[in-house]
């Protein structure tokens, strides 16, 4: 199995860390979401261009999954794609690393071009650098020893045994789990920990793009969180570009660069968060409910119009912060007395109980 | 999200064929069976094709969906033909040919030719027979069809309900637990072990892999399964009222009794040839 | 409110291998028509103590009793009746091949004569709003159409205790809030009492009680307000605030007090309480 293998990924090594003259970003304790970085930023690493897919197209049992698709992505951003059931996401990762080659349109990956029609295209070297992790990966490990299903997808890209090793140990520690699990059954783990090893097994061949698919799902709040937090690490930190398919958009929110909305099969939607916000009435329509964040934050900036000029705060201690800051702005002393006297209103509306 | 399987898929058109009782259509496919093991040569087998024939065209299925159904076994199919041809009962008639070439131990013969096109029509009646059976009735309504054959045979208890509850639960998991192995290699895919690109050592590697996560997936599934049926109130033996009942019609007695008399004719035939 | 008590599990003990106990002397009493949210993180034994109380699982040690009455080998399928279950995965609880045909499967283990089973299928599937999916497939389905199809399968068998096993995590966010809705249906309606495993925020906000499971014992019994205004307790459960909640937090903490009149559906919100006990909670919680 190795030998056809190497033949194929031969010339073929990138570097599996983008930790090239990167500086590490310098995280704000409070927040995760980071400045702008370098130029190489906005090189665009997934471009989709009028994309369609059909299911078994050609057949009594065809099936549209997606029209005329028009996504970019750039570099080293973490993308939330949400979407009601049927919409799609899931269809659109596999399409990324050729799982699936579209029907109709183009598909750019790196430096891959997917176009309908290829005939059985070697897609090693694509899915090396592209990793695809799906629902449930736990459902998906079968060696008898976490370090070997570890090393399963370094050794099928042609990675030597030793660094196939280094890498799975690695992978381990991303996901903040113990070496001690190495040796260990699969099937021995808890819930949680599977899941988090799931994940590593994509990681360990060093993916540059890493995509997931529901990654939190059934998972409890704190869970999830430290989850997310993990993935926004190693965007940050590692500059990984991290595709999340999400139902639940506010747990990404905190995170998410971007966000890529699907509905019916069609990309209805791709900005950022503050650009989600001003659609938030359109979100219905799409089969999504409306994130608690998005809901407070358009609350409150109808209620404080400076706040609208502002960015989507994060985090609720971040929301709070430029709410209090307004409103102690307003208590400025060079304000008019109007605005003292809407302010004290504003101050009794806001403490005012049911 | 889609069932995307098509063994087996129900395609409702509404013919009269879709509205006969399932009993009578299995029934009529064993008779078609016995009948076609007791043909013995062209005439009865292509009486039975012209009436496998009627029977689809009532169906008002395409004919291009009966061969598709036939698609997936089309190697084993050639495999009987070369089998039946090189190795068949060519040889003994050698005298009866029209014409034969003989390399070494190997006879080729026109009747041994005859003899493996009558095994694979005979396959291929049988397959597209099944396929009719799929195709017009519901697979829930397929058990039940069972259910109600087997029933005066049994003896009254355990064994026939049993039996219909596995089946009817194998219809409704199959097709999921088919849709998560592909799954599962569409992940193996994304690491590395694309299926498609793997030769045959390498792919029995790779299915011998898989064996792990289905069967554990499986097992989950059953054991949350049970859990359902007992909250349920299920329990094995204990007396149950039907909701759907099955209703014989003429038209099915006629349906039967017309299959019925095939494997008659095909032994009288037999006999009298 | 002293209620009629619907389930009592009394000094259980329960272990699925002798080494590692997974329920310790647990002592919970459910009365009639409340609704009881079981929180802990995974595998503290939550699902594990629902299962006793239609005799899925026997305890080791204790008793469990229904309506009064003491679970025994004998009256389980008795028992069963009165209470149903929804799990939390749709399609592994799907057993018949349309949802008519699930609906009707625990109905006949009840010896239902055709005509109620009809009526029975004709209304649940009204109240579910699920009346045109009845001649479907599973596989036509989605999570959220299934489970409502658990839902109207369950209580089409008319039960008077439900139990909800996390029947909301595989789901996504909008076929979550919809079971929400028709769960708090059911406790409007009256004639339900109600027990739902869950991490789910919302869930365990409409719930009466909160009962906190940790290492196979009750750690807490509260009302959800309590719960909510307890942050320890909250981080040994694995819960976070939602959203809403936090920031209402974050705000008093800054000085704004807290302003849930402000924030519509005072249901979803935390119950703070009213001003002055909000206030004493600012002084000790920053």
């Amino acid at each position: 199995m190795r030998g056809w293998i190497k033949r194929r990924a031969a010339g073929k090594r990138n570097s599996e860390k983008r930790l090239d003259g990167r500086n590490p970003v310098g995280v704000a304790p409070d927040s995760v979401s980071c400045p702008q970085m370098a130029a190489d930023r906005s090189e665009t690493v997934i471009e989709l261009t009028d994309t369609d897919y059909t299911y078994q197209a050609g057949s009594p049992f065809a099936a549209a999954a997606l029209y005329g698709v028009n996504i970019r992505i750039r570099r080293g951003t973490l993308v939330g794609i949400a979407g009601g059931t049927g919409s799609g996401k899931s269809t659109l990762l596999q399409l990324l690393n050729g799982l699936l080659l579209p029907t109709g349109g183009s598909v750019r990956v790196l430096d891959h071009m997917l176009v309908p029609g290829l005939h059985k295209p070697k897609l090693n070297a694509l899915r090396r650098r592209v990793g695809l992790s799906f629902q449930f990966p736990e459902q998906h490990l079968f060696e008898d020893t976490v370090e070997k299903d570890l090393m399963f997808g370094p050794l099928n890209f042609g990675i030597p045994r030793e660094q196939a090793q280094a890498q799975a140990v690695e992978a381990l520690h991303a996901m903040k789990l113990d070496e001690s699990l190495l040796k260990r059954h699969p099937l021995t783990l808890s819930g949680g920990q599977m899941r988090k090893a799931a994940i590593a097994s994509v990681l360990a061949a060093g993916p540059e793009i890493l995509m997931l698919d529901e990654p939190t799902a059934t998972l409890d709040s704190a869970a999830r969180r430290e989850l997310i937090l993990l993935l926004a690490r190693l965007c940050r930190e590692e500059g990984r570009t991290i595709l999340v398919v999400t139902h639940r958009i506010e747990e990404l929110l905190e995170v998410a660069d971007e966000w890529i909305v699907m509905h019916e099969g069609r990309a209805v939607f791709q900005g950022d968060a503050d650009e989600l916000g001003d659609r938030a009435d359109e979100l219905d329509r799409w089969g999504i409910a409306v994130p608690e964040p998005l809901k407070c934050w358009a609350e409150w900036t109808a209620r404080l119009p400076q706040l609208a000029a502002l960015p989507l705060p994060r985090t609720a201690q971040e929301m709070a912060r430029r709410i209090a800051e307004a409103v102690h702005q307003s208590a400025n002393p060079s304000s008019s007395e109007e605005e003292a006297g809407d302010l004290g209103r504003l101050e009794a509306s806001v403490c005012a109980t049911n | 999200m889609r069932d995307k399987l098509m063994i087996g898929r129900m395609i409702p058109t509404g013919s009269r064929i879709h509205g006969l009782d399932p009993r009578a259509k299995i029934a009529a496919m064993l008779l078609f069976t016995a009948a076609l093991i007791l043909s013995d040569g062209w005439l009865p087998v292509v009486a039975l094709a012209v009436l496998a024939a009627v029977v689809l065209t009532a169906t008002r299925i395409p004919l291009k969906t009966y061969l598709r159904a036939m698609r997936p076994l089309r190697w084993l199919m050639l495999f009987v033909f070369l089998f039946q041809w090189f190795g068949g009962t060519g040889a003994g008639n050698a005298d009866e040919a029209v014409w034969a070439w003989t390399f070494g131990p190997v006879a080729l013969t026109s009747s041994g030719l005859s003899e493996a096109l009558l095994a694979v029509s005979r396959m291929a009646l049988l397959i597209v027979f099944t396929a009719l059976l799929t195709f017009t009735t519901a697979p829930s309504m397929l058990s039940r069809g069972v259910e109600g054959l087997i029933k005066p045979l049994a003896r009254r208890g355990t064994g026939a309900e049993r039996f219909s509850l596995m089946m009817r639960l194998a219809l409704r998991f199959i097709p999921a637990l088919l849709e998560e192995a592909q799954t599962i290699l569409k992940a193996q895919a994304a690491r590395g072990a694309d299926y498609e690109e793997m030769n045959l050592r390498e792919k029995a590697r790779l299915l011998l892999s898989l064996l792990v996560p289905v069967t554990v997936g499986a097992f989950r599934r059953a054991e949350e399964l049970t859990t359902s049926l007992e909250a349920r109130g299920y329990r094995i033996g204990a007396p149950r009222t039907s909701y759907r009942g099955l209703a014989w019609h003429s038209a099915d007695t006629w349906f039967t009794l017309l299959f019925a008399l095939l494997p008659i004719a095909a032994l009288a035939l037999r006999l009298t040839v | 409110m002293t209620r009629e008590t619907a389930a009592e599990l009394s000094g259980v003990d329960f272990a699925y291998e002798k080494e590692e106990p997974v329920l310790r002397d647990v002592h919970l009493r459910v009365g009639r028509g409340e609704w009881v949210a079981i929180v802990g993180t995974s595998g503290c034994g939550k699902s594990t103590l629902v299962r006793l109380f239609n005799a899925l699982l026997r305890p080791d040690s204790g008793t469990v009793s229904v309506f009064g009455e003491e679970l025994t080998e004998h009256n389980a399928p008795l028992v069963r009746s009165r209470i149903g279950m929804v799990f939390q995965n749709p399609d592994n609880q799907f057993i018949g091949e349309t949802v008519e045909e699930d609906m009707a499967f625990g109905l006949e283990g009840l010896g239902l004569a055709r005509e109620e089973m009809e009526r029975r299928i004709a209304s649940y599937s009204d109240k579910l709003d699920i009346s045109a999916l009845l001649p479907r497939h599973p596989g036509e389905l989605s999570g959220g159409q299934k489970q409502r199809c658990a839902v109207a399968a369950c209580l089409a068998m008319e039960p008077e205790i439900v139990v909800f096993d996390e029947a909301t995590s595989m789901q996504d966010e909008r076929s979550r809030l919809e079971l929400l809705t028709v769960i708090r249906g059911m406790k409007n309606h009256g004639g339900y009492t109600i027990l739902s495993v869950t991490h789910d925020v919302d869930e365990m906000l409409a719930a009466d009680r909160i009962v906190a499971l940790k290492e196979g014992t009750i750690c807490a019994d509260r009302t959800p307000d309590e719960f909510f205004a307890d942050p320890g307790l909250l981080r040994s459960c694995g819960i976070e605030l939602p959203f809403r909640m936090e920031l209402a937090r974050q705000l008093s903490a800054l000085g704004l007090c807290d302003a849930e009149g402000e924030y519509g559906d005072a249901a979803k919100v935390g119950r703070f309480g009213s001003g002055s006990e909000a206030d004493q909670r600012r002084g000790t919680r920053s």
